[in-house]
Protein backbone atom coordinates (compact mmCIF):
# COMPACT_ATOMS: atom_id res chain seq x y z
CA UNK A 1 0.00 0.00 0.00
CA UNK A 2 1.36 3.39 -1.00
CA UNK A 3 1.99 5.69 1.93
CA UNK A 4 1.17 9.37 1.83
CA UNK A 5 2.78 10.95 4.89
CA UNK A 6 1.43 14.21 5.73
CA UNK A 7 3.45 15.17 8.56
CA UNK A 8 7.09 14.54 6.65
CA UNK A 9 5.40 14.96 3.03
CA UNK A 10 6.50 12.24 2.01
CA UNK A 11 4.83 9.55 -0.27
CA UNK A 12 6.41 5.80 -0.92
CA UNK A 13 5.74 3.07 -3.33
CA UNK A 14 7.08 -0.47 -3.60
CA UNK A 15 7.28 -1.77 -6.97
CA UNK A 16 8.16 -5.69 -7.23
CA UNK A 17 9.69 -7.77 -10.32
CA UNK A 18 8.36 -10.93 -10.25
CA UNK A 19 8.98 -13.46 -13.15
CA UNK A 20 10.68 -17.65 -13.72
CA UNK A 21 14.35 -18.01 -12.86
CA UNK A 22 16.88 -16.84 -14.70
CA UNK A 23 14.38 -14.16 -16.54
CA UNK A 24 16.75 -11.20 -16.03
CA UNK A 25 14.90 -9.16 -12.71
CA UNK A 26 18.28 -8.77 -11.16
CA UNK A 27 19.39 -7.73 -14.32
CA UNK A 28 17.05 -5.04 -14.67
CA UNK A 29 17.88 -3.46 -11.13
CA UNK A 30 21.78 -3.76 -12.00
CA UNK A 31 21.09 -1.73 -14.87
CA UNK A 32 18.52 1.15 -13.61
CA UNK A 33 21.59 1.32 -10.67
CA UNK A 34 24.20 2.21 -13.09
CA UNK A 35 22.17 5.02 -15.26
CA UNK A 36 20.60 7.03 -12.73
CA UNK A 37 21.98 9.97 -11.00
CA UNK A 38 23.87 9.30 -7.44
CA UNK A 39 21.62 11.46 -5.69
CA UNK A 40 18.47 9.77 -6.69
CA UNK A 41 18.89 6.41 -5.44
CA UNK A 42 20.59 4.48 -2.87
CA UNK A 43 22.81 1.21 -2.51
CA UNK A 44 21.60 -1.32 -4.01
CA UNK A 45 21.11 -4.58 -1.79
CA UNK A 46 21.09 -7.70 -2.63
CA UNK A 47 20.66 -11.01 -0.96
CA UNK A 48 22.26 -13.72 -3.04
CA UNK A 49 23.70 -17.22 -3.55
CA UNK A 50 27.19 -17.72 -4.42
CA UNK A 51 25.63 -18.38 -7.82
CA UNK A 52 24.54 -14.89 -8.24
CA UNK A 53 21.04 -16.20 -8.02
CA UNK A 54 18.77 -14.00 -5.72
CA UNK A 55 18.23 -15.89 -2.24
CA UNK A 56 15.52 -13.45 -0.52
CA UNK A 57 15.45 -10.11 -2.70
CA UNK A 58 17.28 -7.09 -4.48
CA UNK A 59 16.24 -3.82 -3.31
CA UNK A 60 16.88 -0.75 -4.92
CA UNK A 61 15.75 2.33 -3.45
CA UNK A 62 14.91 5.66 -5.92
CA UNK A 63 14.16 8.91 -4.68
CA UNK A 64 12.48 11.17 -7.04
CA UNK A 65 13.36 14.45 -5.08
CA UNK A 66 10.13 16.90 -4.35
CA UNK A 67 7.44 17.17 -6.34
CA UNK A 68 5.05 19.78 -5.52
CA UNK A 69 6.33 19.61 -2.03
CA UNK A 70 6.46 15.81 -1.80
CA UNK A 71 9.47 13.91 -1.28
CA UNK A 72 8.53 10.81 -3.59
CA UNK A 73 10.68 7.13 -3.33
CA UNK A 74 9.92 4.77 -5.17
CA UNK A 75 11.32 0.74 -3.75
CA UNK A 76 12.19 -1.49 -6.20
CA UNK A 77 12.48 -5.07 -5.14
CA UNK A 78 13.04 -8.48 -7.03
CA UNK A 79 11.57 -12.34 -6.38
CA UNK A 80 13.57 -14.95 -6.24
CA UNK A 81 12.88 -16.90 -9.28
CA UNK A 82 13.18 -20.38 -8.74
CA UNK A 83 10.68 -22.89 -8.20
CA UNK A 84 12.10 -23.57 -4.60
CA UNK A 85 11.53 -20.01 -3.58
CA UNK A 86 7.51 -19.87 -3.78
CA UNK A 87 6.84 -18.64 0.07
CA UNK A 88 9.68 -16.16 -0.10
CA UNK A 89 8.17 -14.60 -3.02
CA UNK A 90 5.01 -14.43 -1.09
CA UNK A 91 6.79 -12.60 1.76
CA UNK A 92 8.65 -9.96 -0.85
CA UNK A 93 5.14 -9.05 -2.28
CA UNK A 94 3.60 -7.95 0.54
CA UNK A 95 2.03 -4.60 0.54
CA UNK A 96 3.46 -3.82 -3.49
CA UNK A 97 1.84 -0.88 -5.10
CA UNK A 98 2.72 -2.27 -8.76
CA UNK A 99 4.34 -4.97 -10.36
CA UNK A 100 6.71 -5.92 -13.28
CA UNK A 101 6.12 -9.56 -15.04
CA UNK A 102 9.44 -10.14 -16.38
CA UNK A 103 9.32 -13.28 -18.80
CA UNK A 104 12.24 -14.53 -20.56
CA UNK A 105 10.91 -14.51 -24.23
CA UNK A 106 12.79 -18.04 -25.23
CA UNK A 107 10.63 -20.46 -26.62
CA UNK A 108 11.72 -23.45 -24.43
CA UNK A 109 10.48 -21.02 -21.30
CA UNK A 110 7.31 -20.28 -21.97
CA UNK A 111 6.37 -23.01 -19.91
CA UNK A 112 8.41 -21.51 -16.81
CA UNK A 113 6.50 -17.82 -17.89
CA UNK A 114 3.47 -18.94 -17.39
CA UNK A 115 3.38 -20.90 -14.21
CA UNK A 116 4.82 -17.52 -12.45
CA UNK A 117 2.41 -15.82 -14.09
CA UNK A 118 -0.22 -18.22 -12.45
CA UNK A 119 1.50 -18.26 -9.42
CA UNK A 120 1.36 -14.33 -9.34
CA UNK A 121 -2.23 -14.12 -10.02
CA UNK A 122 -2.41 -16.42 -7.17
CA UNK A 123 -0.76 -14.53 -4.58
CA UNK A 124 -1.78 -10.87 -5.37
CA UNK A 125 -5.20 -12.53 -4.77
CA UNK A 126 -4.14 -14.31 -1.62
CA UNK A 127 -3.74 -10.86 0.12
CA UNK A 128 -7.01 -10.01 -1.04
CA UNK A 129 -6.25 -7.69 -3.89
CA UNK A 130 -8.62 -8.10 -7.45
CA UNK A 131 -5.66 -9.11 -9.89
CA UNK A 132 -7.68 -8.12 -13.11
CA UNK A 133 -7.07 -3.76 -11.17
CA UNK A 134 -3.76 -4.33 -10.26
CA UNK A 135 -1.35 -2.43 -11.79
CA UNK A 136 0.87 -5.00 -13.84
CA UNK A 137 3.37 -3.86 -16.62
CA UNK A 138 4.82 -6.57 -18.87
CA UNK A 139 8.42 -7.43 -20.01
CA UNK A 140 9.06 -9.54 -22.74
CA UNK A 141 13.06 -10.01 -21.98
CA UNK A 142 15.97 -11.65 -23.55
CA UNK A 143 14.83 -10.32 -27.34
CA UNK A 144 18.40 -10.75 -28.62
CA UNK A 145 18.40 -14.49 -27.86
CA UNK A 146 18.45 -16.60 -31.57
CA UNK A 147 15.08 -18.85 -29.77
CA UNK A 148 13.04 -15.67 -29.05
CA UNK A 149 9.82 -16.19 -29.49
CA UNK A 150 7.81 -14.04 -31.78
CA UNK A 151 5.69 -11.08 -29.78
CA UNK A 152 2.56 -12.48 -30.57
CA UNK A 153 2.80 -15.76 -29.25
CA UNK A 154 4.17 -14.19 -25.62
CA UNK A 155 1.05 -11.61 -25.90
CA UNK A 156 -1.80 -14.89 -26.45
CA UNK A 157 -0.31 -16.79 -23.85
CA UNK A 158 0.57 -14.21 -21.01
CA UNK A 159 -1.39 -10.81 -21.86
CA UNK A 160 -5.00 -11.85 -22.28
CA UNK A 161 -5.63 -8.73 -20.01
CA UNK A 162 -3.47 -6.18 -22.02
CA UNK A 163 -1.90 -4.88 -19.90
CA UNK A 164 1.47 -2.62 -21.71
CA UNK A 165 4.36 -4.51 -22.36
CA UNK A 166 7.34 -3.54 -23.58
CA UNK A 167 10.55 -5.92 -25.57
CA UNK A 168 13.91 -5.46 -23.57
CA UNK A 169 17.16 -6.68 -23.55
CA UNK A 170 18.31 -6.03 -19.54
CA UNK A 171 21.91 -7.06 -20.00
CA UNK A 172 22.28 -3.54 -22.50
CA UNK A 173 19.54 -2.03 -21.17
CA UNK A 174 17.24 -2.03 -24.01
CA UNK A 175 13.82 -1.24 -22.82
CA UNK A 176 14.90 -1.38 -19.16
CA UNK A 177 13.62 2.64 -18.63
CA UNK A 178 10.58 2.03 -21.01
CA UNK A 179 9.40 -0.60 -18.54
CA UNK A 180 10.54 1.09 -15.35
CA UNK A 181 8.46 4.52 -16.48
CA UNK A 182 4.98 2.54 -17.36
CA UNK A 183 4.93 1.22 -13.95
CA UNK A 184 5.46 4.00 -12.53
CA UNK A 185 2.84 6.43 -14.27
CA UNK A 186 0.50 3.69 -13.75
CA UNK A 187 1.10 3.30 -9.64
CA UNK A 188 1.27 6.82 -9.04
CA UNK A 189 -2.03 6.91 -11.16
CA UNK A 190 -3.52 4.49 -8.85
CA UNK A 191 -2.72 6.51 -5.55
CA UNK B 1 -12.10 1.18 -6.66
CA UNK B 2 -10.74 -1.39 -4.46
CA UNK B 3 -9.66 -0.29 -1.53
CA UNK B 4 -6.40 -2.19 -0.94
CA UNK B 5 -5.00 -0.25 -3.82
CA UNK B 6 -5.94 3.01 -2.45
CA UNK B 7 -3.02 4.68 -0.44
CA UNK B 8 -2.60 5.40 3.70
CA UNK B 9 -2.86 8.82 4.51
CA UNK B 10 -1.08 9.87 7.37
CA UNK B 11 -1.94 13.84 8.56
CA UNK B 12 0.21 15.68 10.73
CA UNK B 13 -1.47 14.93 13.78
CA UNK B 14 -1.35 11.32 13.89
CA UNK B 15 2.75 11.53 13.05
CA UNK B 16 2.88 13.66 15.94
CA UNK B 17 1.30 11.13 17.83
CA UNK B 18 3.32 8.12 16.41
CA UNK B 19 6.63 9.86 17.03
CA UNK B 20 5.70 10.47 20.80
CA UNK B 21 5.12 6.83 21.24
CA UNK B 22 8.21 5.68 19.77
CA UNK B 23 10.53 8.38 21.73
CA UNK B 24 8.28 7.24 25.47
CA UNK B 25 9.22 3.31 24.22
CA UNK B 26 12.52 4.39 23.65
CA UNK B 27 12.99 5.95 26.46
CA UNK B 28 10.64 3.59 28.88
CA UNK B 29 12.60 0.68 27.81
CA UNK B 30 16.11 2.34 27.46
CA UNK B 31 16.43 1.30 23.79
CA UNK B 32 18.34 3.01 21.35
CA UNK B 33 16.25 2.91 18.58
CA UNK B 34 12.72 2.36 17.44
CA UNK B 35 11.00 1.95 13.62
CA UNK B 36 7.75 2.22 12.82
CA UNK B 37 7.21 0.26 9.26
CA UNK B 38 4.45 -0.94 6.88
CA UNK B 39 4.10 -4.22 6.30
CA UNK B 40 5.84 -3.11 2.93
CA UNK B 41 8.56 -2.24 4.34
CA UNK B 42 8.69 1.29 4.43
CA UNK B 43 9.36 3.87 7.38
CA UNK B 44 6.34 5.76 8.93
CA UNK B 45 7.96 7.04 11.47
CA UNK B 46 11.44 6.24 13.71
CA UNK B 47 13.21 7.45 17.31
CA UNK B 48 16.08 7.75 18.85
CA UNK B 49 20.06 7.82 18.18
CA UNK B 50 19.75 9.40 14.68
CA UNK B 51 23.19 8.08 13.14
CA UNK B 52 21.48 4.62 12.40
CA UNK B 53 23.40 3.96 8.92
CA UNK B 54 20.89 3.12 6.61
CA UNK B 55 17.15 3.31 7.42
CA UNK B 56 15.64 2.29 4.17
CA UNK B 57 17.92 -0.65 3.79
CA UNK B 58 17.14 -1.69 7.18
CA UNK B 59 13.11 -0.97 6.83
CA UNK B 60 13.19 -3.36 3.87
CA UNK B 61 15.28 -5.84 5.67
CA UNK B 62 13.28 -6.36 8.55
CA UNK B 63 9.63 -6.28 6.66
CA UNK B 64 11.62 -8.65 4.08
CA UNK B 65 12.29 -11.17 7.49
CA UNK B 66 9.22 -10.86 9.20
CA UNK B 67 7.12 -11.48 6.13
CA UNK B 68 9.32 -14.54 5.62
CA UNK B 69 9.07 -15.59 9.35
CA UNK B 70 5.26 -15.41 9.00
CA UNK B 71 5.46 -17.90 5.87
CA UNK B 72 7.23 -20.27 8.18
CA UNK B 73 4.00 -19.68 11.05
CA UNK B 74 1.81 -20.90 8.07
CA UNK B 75 3.54 -23.65 7.21
CA UNK B 76 4.05 -24.71 10.69
CA UNK B 77 0.31 -23.96 10.99
CA UNK B 78 1.15 -21.45 13.46
CA UNK B 79 -1.43 -19.07 13.66
CA UNK B 80 -0.03 -16.36 15.81
CA UNK B 81 3.67 -15.48 15.09
CA UNK B 82 2.96 -12.13 15.53
CA UNK B 83 6.38 -11.16 17.49
CA UNK B 84 10.44 -11.77 16.67
CA UNK B 85 13.37 -11.34 18.93
CA UNK B 86 16.71 -11.04 17.39
CA UNK B 87 19.63 -11.33 19.40
CA UNK B 88 22.71 -10.17 18.66
CA UNK B 89 26.96 -9.54 20.34
CA UNK B 90 25.30 -6.10 21.78
CA UNK B 91 21.63 -5.47 20.95
CA UNK B 92 19.01 -7.34 19.91
CA UNK B 93 15.82 -6.67 17.99
CA UNK B 94 12.87 -6.92 18.99
CA UNK B 95 9.62 -6.88 16.04
CA UNK B 96 6.26 -6.88 16.72
CA UNK B 97 3.41 -6.91 14.30
CA UNK B 98 0.54 -4.36 14.49
CA UNK B 99 -2.92 -5.21 12.82
CA UNK B 100 -1.64 -6.90 10.27
CA UNK B 101 -0.62 -3.67 8.70
CA UNK B 102 2.44 -1.89 10.51
CA UNK B 103 5.84 -3.34 11.90
CA UNK B 104 7.01 -1.96 15.46
CA UNK B 105 10.61 -2.67 15.70
CA UNK B 106 12.99 -1.54 19.00
CA UNK B 107 17.09 -2.25 18.85
CA UNK B 108 18.01 -1.83 22.75
CA UNK B 109 21.41 -3.04 24.52
CA UNK B 110 22.01 -6.18 25.88
CA UNK B 111 21.51 -4.77 29.36
CA UNK B 112 17.69 -4.20 29.16
CA UNK B 113 15.50 -6.76 30.73
CA UNK B 114 13.41 -8.36 27.49
CA UNK B 115 10.47 -8.79 29.59
CA UNK B 116 10.38 -5.30 30.04
CA UNK B 117 10.87 -4.60 26.16
CA UNK B 118 7.97 -7.14 25.49
CA UNK B 119 5.25 -5.52 28.25
CA UNK B 120 5.93 -2.16 27.04
CA UNK B 121 6.21 -2.78 22.94
CA UNK B 122 2.71 -4.32 23.64
CA UNK B 123 1.07 -1.20 25.37
CA UNK B 124 2.86 0.57 22.53
CA UNK B 125 0.98 -1.31 19.64
CA UNK B 126 -1.90 -0.67 21.51
CA UNK B 127 -1.77 2.55 21.01
CA UNK B 128 -0.53 2.81 17.47
CA UNK B 129 -3.20 0.29 16.87
CA UNK B 130 -5.62 3.31 17.66
CA UNK B 131 -3.87 5.63 15.23
CA UNK B 132 -3.70 2.98 12.49
CA UNK B 133 -7.42 2.65 13.14
CA UNK B 134 -8.08 6.54 13.24
CA UNK B 135 -5.82 6.79 9.98
CA UNK B 136 -8.03 4.07 8.12
CA UNK B 137 -11.22 5.59 8.93
CA UNK B 138 -10.79 9.27 7.81
CA UNK B 139 -11.33 10.06 4.27
CA UNK B 140 -9.16 12.38 2.81
CA UNK B 141 -8.78 11.73 -0.82
CA UNK B 142 -5.45 11.86 -2.54
CA UNK B 143 -6.73 15.75 -4.38
CA UNK B 144 -6.93 17.33 -1.09
CA UNK B 145 -3.38 16.20 0.33
CA UNK B 146 -1.31 16.17 -3.08
CA UNK B 147 -3.54 19.08 -5.29
CA UNK B 148 -5.07 18.08 -9.12
CA UNK B 149 -1.60 18.86 -10.60
CA UNK B 150 0.17 16.56 -8.60
CA UNK B 151 -0.23 13.25 -11.14
CA UNK B 152 1.33 15.26 -13.91
CA UNK B 153 4.37 17.04 -12.57
CA UNK B 154 5.35 13.57 -10.83
CA UNK B 155 4.72 11.94 -14.74
CA UNK B 156 7.52 14.70 -16.14
CA UNK B 157 9.66 13.75 -13.05
CA UNK B 158 9.15 10.18 -13.66
CA UNK B 159 10.22 11.17 -17.76
CA UNK B 160 13.59 13.40 -16.38
CA UNK B 161 14.78 11.38 -14.14
CA UNK B 162 13.85 7.53 -15.41
CA UNK B 163 16.51 7.12 -18.58
CA UNK B 164 19.76 6.40 -19.86
N1 LIG C 1 21.19 -12.68 -23.57
C1 LIG C 1 20.59 -12.10 -22.54
N2 LIG C 1 20.91 -12.46 -21.29
C2 LIG C 1 20.28 -11.85 -20.25
C3 LIG C 1 19.30 -10.84 -20.47
N3 LIG C 1 18.86 -10.42 -19.26
C4 LIG C 1 19.53 -11.12 -18.32
N4 LIG C 1 20.39 -11.99 -18.92
C5 LIG C 1 21.29 -12.96 -18.26
O1 LIG C 1 20.52 -13.99 -17.67
C6 LIG C 1 21.11 -14.44 -16.47
C7 LIG C 1 20.13 -14.37 -15.30
O2 LIG C 1 19.82 -13.01 -15.05
P1 LIG C 1 19.32 -12.50 -13.63
O3 LIG C 1 19.01 -11.05 -13.76
O4 LIG C 1 20.25 -12.90 -12.56
O5 LIG C 1 17.97 -13.36 -13.49
P2 LIG C 1 16.90 -13.31 -12.29
O6 LIG C 1 15.57 -13.20 -12.94
O7 LIG C 1 17.26 -12.30 -11.29
O8 LIG C 1 17.09 -14.80 -11.70
P3 LIG C 1 16.70 -15.32 -10.21
O9 LIG C 1 17.37 -14.42 -9.25
O10 LIG C 1 17.20 -16.71 -10.10
O11 LIG C 1 15.22 -15.27 -10.12
C8 LIG C 1 22.35 -13.58 -16.25
O12 LIG C 1 23.46 -14.29 -16.73
C9 LIG C 1 22.08 -12.35 -17.11
O13 LIG C 1 23.27 -11.75 -17.58
C10 LIG C 1 18.99 -10.47 -21.82
O14 LIG C 1 18.14 -9.62 -22.10
N5 LIG C 1 19.65 -11.14 -22.81
MG1 LIG D 1 17.64 -12.38 -9.31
Amino acid sequence: MAIINVGVREIHCKIVYYGPGMCGKTTNLQYIHSQVPREAKGDLLSIATETERTLFFDFLPLDLGKVRGFSTRFHLYTVPGQVLYERTRVAVLNGADGVVFVADSQRDKLQEDIKSLQELARNITKQNKNFKEFPIVLQYNKRDMPEALPTAVMDKYLNPLNWQRFEAVATTGVGVFDTLKSISKLVISKL
Amino acid sequence: MDPQLTSLIVPPEEITNIDECLSRLVEDTGGNYALLLDKSGQVIAASGDGNRQDTTALGALIAGSFASSQQIAKLLREKDFRMLLQQGVRENLFIALIEDQWILTIIFNKGTHIGLVKVLTKKATEELSTVLERVRKQHKSRDDVLGSNFRTSMEDTIDLLFRD
